[in-house]
């Protein structure tokens, strides 16, 4: 097991490399200079000069991108923050826990709301419950998290007064955008649960713990539901790592400081380490999430454990 | 019993037997009947409409739905419902390039993965990997950065962004397909790589490819229509749907409907392919189901 | 029914608690001031960069030498008394007394200090404030004498310039890297807490030299978002909304608990032409375009009756600007005779480029709709910021709007930066050897009716020649909460909240 565990970081290594190329090429190609934009219009030429060479601007790509990971690797340096001057690593941590905050709050209410829902619906598969339950999950995977956030914007701050639509210090502040973006975490894990109960259900051992007599809240909730977790857990882990990457949109419409409005600030501003060391952690952090759900796979299902022994 | 025969019958008897299954399934039919519509719109945007969509006339700006703007008019003039109608080509132009784009080299790349194996399989899947572990929101909007704006550049960034997961899926049948006899026997007859590839796997892939496209041209005009509400990408007066929703934010105290129909407008579009999609995986596959 | 009243407590205890929430903060509201502005501060070390946000946080924290008057006149801050000895020499003598937050005495070694730190290469950003300064020397502990390398009328305005703030030697080298996080200064407020892009708290310093602030926090937050600035003012999470858009300001007019204050900044925005391009070249053209434009109009309907339209190219704020230049004027059939004279062929295509600030798009699509009648097919162009710059900088377009802030509140500032040949944002390429030496004399004069005149003459030459025609001068908008009194905003664009009291 460590050795499986050991091989998946280790495997971790040429992906992040191979981010920090992409994103490095990508911003190699975009346009604009990105002294211009850190030292405003009515900077003179001299000091634009300066900029680049400073930051190696002028040097050619492949110099430009050992430079960068030679510095990440030997002494975890990943720059400093064209605008701010202050060290990238310091710009993301500071604004990580405002994503994370959201991100725990999605994901602990659409587990709330969703696993239970998604049993209910499997039970009672086709009934009004089941149906309405799906075509309701469906709108929340259709509803574009833009307009939704704007809307109960206009609702719950405008009309109602009752929460507010910007800022992130009290728990008042986190309802809206929760609201807002756990529609697609809570409409994917119940469609999932539903679908893993219906599969589970019909499976054998399932049928002899019904002719065993055993109560049926026994049978769906320990034997049942005990083997569909697996693939909820995973479903639970893959929404949790997207929903870390930073919730770009909602965090731009209810004026959040978290890793995704960074980025797009960044983009914008042509601030490439930002960008650079913010897409590197995003992909860590979502490779890192993915390996953690595997490894709770498997551990959880025995067959797998077995593998390993 | 040769595993070609089942092969050839899924495929003549196929198509009604679809049909068939899926007319049961009404919030499929919905999505079907609400895409054609769509369709049709895109098509004859030009005729329908009543006014062009960058007619402007300051003078009447800002009004409220009624005969003679079914919508109302935006913050020029210009007539909402007719920029809606024309906004229908541009997501089911934006969808279904994204989705092209994707499938192309998603399934270039997925089915030279799946078919050689070894190392090849290797170098492109962690490719994919890499891909996969940047946020396609994020990805596209650094594409879309590096780019430029516009809205071919757009649909350029949202497809590449989506390119690994068709490879992934196509990957997956190739895999599966692979070892069958009928790949077997092609091969002793002489046929070329390319050619089983093309005309034996490909088909064969064809189910996954077509239930993903159809969800994934909903995620592509999601995606295109965040862009732009970003700012990056549409230009005006493009009437794409996302860049309507946010030029109407600003006014959304007084003028809500600015941003209330393009808002639905999308949302409609979004299930209604949803529906579909989800349909036909039902139907063609059931296996499928994850 | 028991479940209905079961609901109903569940509901009012969730009001109970959201009220508890929201009503701690009116309890505070007195002695604390709550801002909510566009953007939050970069850094709040005064070198670092060049921003309006930036400056509106260190202008309470770090003082300069003098500040402005409305109109540009120095005013005594740090410095109790100052003159011009020479044309190129300036004295200052420092107020006596004054200390940093972290209890230093401030004298002229600190000025020093900032002097040489702004000219080092960690003030890239800022460079060409100090530049113009030669040499500083303290012959005493409360006297900063300067040099600059050349005669500088607005040099005033480079002193006032939040650049130019004065810091704590002691405080920058202890804390390093971390010091634009925990900045010292002599201002009436020192950081409290700082939550990047969320919120910015300051409290009242007080050992300050001058007069306090009545109340002890302001709390600065950043909210990007227009509309939700004006919800928080509604719902009285902030005192002061700044930049509210202009669709919110009728509203916030008739709310009987706020009001509205408008202000204009030293700026303009303007479109320019590339003037080495065909057939941009050609005056005749130029003025054909200003001739088929309804500039007012187009103002009127984006700004919905707000902002100016601008008959100058020097803001109505700033000294010397022209009053007396004739207003832009609609005029299909000479705009069309214009251009056959000048062998336009028709239809011409053209690009008018500009980044997404929304006011100068929608501007564009008017102009394109407007053009098209003269016969000239416009293609509005969005750009991102980035490209933009880029793009200018190649020379490749037709026309583009652009704006220019004059932080040295004179008008050297914008004929220096946009129309000199020199000119560092002369993107519109015009090379006009009488323009340059106008400029190059009016720089140098100092104040009174013969630099006047150099401007009035340069101001109608540009008129005639139209390298550039103006577009607005933006009018910015305050939502405020009625019992806020002395708030009075700054046409420098960022405003010193130390005044402002409570009823």
């Amino acid at each position: 097991m460590i050795k499986y565990i050991f091989k998946r970081i280790l495997s971790l290594i040429p992906v992040m490399l191979g981010v920090a190329f992409i994103v490095f090429t990508l911003l190699y190609l975009t346009p604009g200079d990105p002294a211009r934009i850190v030292l405003g219009d009515q900077a003179t030429e001299e000091a634009l000069h300066e900029f680049r060479e400073k930051e190696g601007l002028n040097d050619p790509f492949l110099v430009q991108f050992g430079n960068y990971v030679w510095k990440a690797v030997t002494r975890g340096d990943i720059g400093r923050s064209y605008m701010t001057r202050r060290s990238v690593a310091n710009e993301i941590m500071s604004a990580f826990p405002s994503t994370l905050k959201l991100a725990l709050s999605c994901v602990i209410a659409a587990i709330i709301l969703g696993v239970p829902i998604g049993i209910l619906s499997a039970i009672r598969q086709n009934s009004l419950f089941d149906n309405v339950t799906r075509f309701l999950a469906m709108v929340g995977l259709s509803m574009p998290v833009f307009w939704q956030g704007v809307l109960l914007i206009l609702l719950f701050s405008v009309k109602l007064r009752w929460f507010p639509s910007s800022g992130f210090d009290t728990w008042a502040t986190l309802v809206l955008p929760t609201l807002t973006l756990a529609c697609n975490p809570l409409a994917v894990i119940t469609r999932m649960t539903r679908s893993s109960m219906l599969e589970v259900v019909r499976q054998d051992y399932i049928r002899t713990a019904r002719a065993k007599g055993q109560s049926e809240r026994i049978v769906i909730w320990r034997h049942a539901l005990g083997n569909a977790l697996i693939p909820i857990v995973t479903v639970i882990g893959l929404q949790f790592g997207t929903l870390l990457a930073g919730a770009v949109l909602t965090e731009s419409i209810f004026s959040i400081p978290g890793v995704g409005r960074l980025m797009v600030d960044a983009i914008k501003m042509r601030d490439y380490p930002v960008v650079q060391g913010g897409v590197l952690f995003i992909a860590i952090t979502f490779s890192f999430v993915n390996l953690m759900v595997d490894l709770l796979y498997a551990w959880v299902d025995p067959r797998i454990r077995a593998q390993y022994k | 019993m040769s595993a070609q025969a089942p092969v050839k019958m899924k495929s003549e008897a196929g198509l009604l037997d679809i049909w068939n299954r899926l007319r049961k399934n009404h919030l499929a039919l919905f999505g079907l009947v609400i895409v054609v519509l769509l369709v049709f719109f895109a098509i004859t945007a030009d005729f329908i409409a009543p006014y062009r969509y960058d007619q402007q006339n300051l003078m009447k700006a800002f009004e409220s739905p009624s005969k003679e703007h079914f919508f109302g008019t935006d913050e020029f003039g210009r007539d909402i419902f007719s920029r809606i109608i024309h906004g229908s080509r541009i997501s089911l132009q934006v969808g279904m390039i994204a989705v092209g784009i994707a499938v192309v080299f998603g399934g270039l790349l997925g089915s030279v993965a799946g078919y050689y194996g070894g190392r090849i399989d290797n170098l492109i899947m962690r490719a994919m990997d890499i891909l996969l572990s940047i946020p396609s929101i994020l990805l596209a909007i650094a594409i879309a950065a590096s780019l430029g704006p516009g809205l071919y550049n757009m649909m350029v960034a949202v497809g590449i962004s989506s390119t690994p997961q068709y490879a992934r899926i196509i990957r997956g049948s190739v895999l599966s397909l692979r070892g069958q006899e009928f790949v077997e026997a092609a091969k002793a007859v002489g046929s070329s790589d390319t050619r089983i590839i093309l005309k034996h796997i490909i088909p064969n892939c064809l189910a996954p490819i077509i239930v993903q496209s159809t969800l994934g041209v909903a995620s592509a005009i999601l995606t295109a229509a965040g862009l732009s509400f970003i700012g990056l990408g549409i230009q005006p007066p493009t009437p794409e749907w996302g860049a309507m929703l946010s030029g109407g934010r600003e006014y959304i105290r007084d003028y809500a409907y600015m941003t209330i129909f393009p808002g639905l407008a999308i949302m409609i579009t979004i299930l209604a392919l949803n529906f579909l999609g989800d349909g036909l995986r039902d139907v063609l596959d059931p296996k499928l189901k994850r | 029914m028991k479940g209905n009243s079961r609901t109903k407590a569940a509901v009012l205890a969730v009001s109970a608690l959201v009220i508890l929430g929201l009503a701690a903060v009116p309890a505070l509201a007195k002695d604390t001031l709550t801002i909510a502005n566009i953007y939050d501060a970069r850094s709040l070390d005064p070198i670092i960069q060049n921003e309006v946000a930036a400056s509106g946080a260190i202008c309470h924290i770090n003082e300069t030498l003098i500040d402005l008057d409305a109109v540009g006149n120095p005013v005594p801050l740090l410095a109790e008394t100052f003159e011009q000895i020479d044309p190129t020499t300036y004295k200052f003598t420092l107020r006596k007394g004054v200390k940093f937050h972290n209890g230093d005495p401030f004298t002229a070694a600190d000025m020093l200090y900032t002097i040489d730190r702004a000219k080092s290469p960690l003030g890239s950003a800022i460079k060409q404030y100090p530049e113009i300064i030669e040499s500083a020397e303290a012959p005493d502990d409360y006297t900063v004498i300067i040099k600059i390398k050349y005669p500088f009328t607005p040099f005033w305005g480079t002193m006032a310039h939040t650049s130019l703030a004065v810091v704590n030697k002691r405080a920058v080298e202890e804390k390093g890297d971390m010091y634009p996080l925990n900045p010292v200064g002599t201002g009436p407020f020192f950081m409290k807490e700082w939550v990047k892009n969320d919120k910015l708290v300051l409290e009242r310093f007080e050992d300050y030299w001058g007069k306090k602030p009545e109340y002890k926090t302001l709390v600065m937050r950043s909210v990007p978002e227009s509309v939700n600035r004006t919800i928080e003012l509604e719902t009285g999470a902030v005192d002061i909304a700044y930049k509210i858009p202009t669709a919110d300001v009728s509203r916030v007019k008739d709310n009987k608990d706020l009001g509205v204050i408008g202000a204009f900044e030293h700026s303009v925005t303007y479109m320019g032409f590339n003037c080495e391009k065909e057939p941009w070249n050609n005056p005749k053209v130029r003025e054909a375009v200003k001739l088929a434009l309804d500039i007012n109009g187009a103002r009127h309907a984006v700004f919905r009756g707000t902002s100016l339209t601008p008959v100058s190219i020097v803001p109505p704020t700033i000294k010397y600007t022209d009053k007396d230049l004739p207003a832009p004027a609609r005029n299909l059939e000479k705009a069309k005779q214009l251009l056959a004279e000048a062998g336009v062929k028709l239809p011409l295509k053209a690009q008018i480029w500009s980044n997404a600030y929304k006011p100068r798009v929608d501007l564009a699509q008017i102009f394109q709709a407007q053009l098209k009648e003269v016969g000239i097919e416009v293609e509005a162009k969005v750009l991102e910021w980035g490209a933009y710059l880029d793009g200018l900088k190649l020379g490749d377009h037709d026309m583009f709007i652009l704006g220019w802030v004059i932080s040295s509140v004179d008008p050297d500032g914008i004929m220096s930066g946009i129309i000199h040949t020199k000119g560092g944002s002369n993107y519109s390429r015009f090379y006009n050897d009488e323009v340059d030496k106008l400029i190059d004399q009016g720089k140098t004069m100092p104040d009174g009716p013969e630099r006047e005149k150099v401007y009035m003459d340069l101001q109608k030459m540009l008129a005639e020649l139209n390298p550039v025609l103006y577009l607005y001068n933006e009018e910015s908008f305050y939502g405020i909460r009625n019992n806020v009194d002395n708030f009075v905003p700054s046409p420098r664009g960022y405003h010193n909240l130390t005044g402002v009291t409570f009823k």
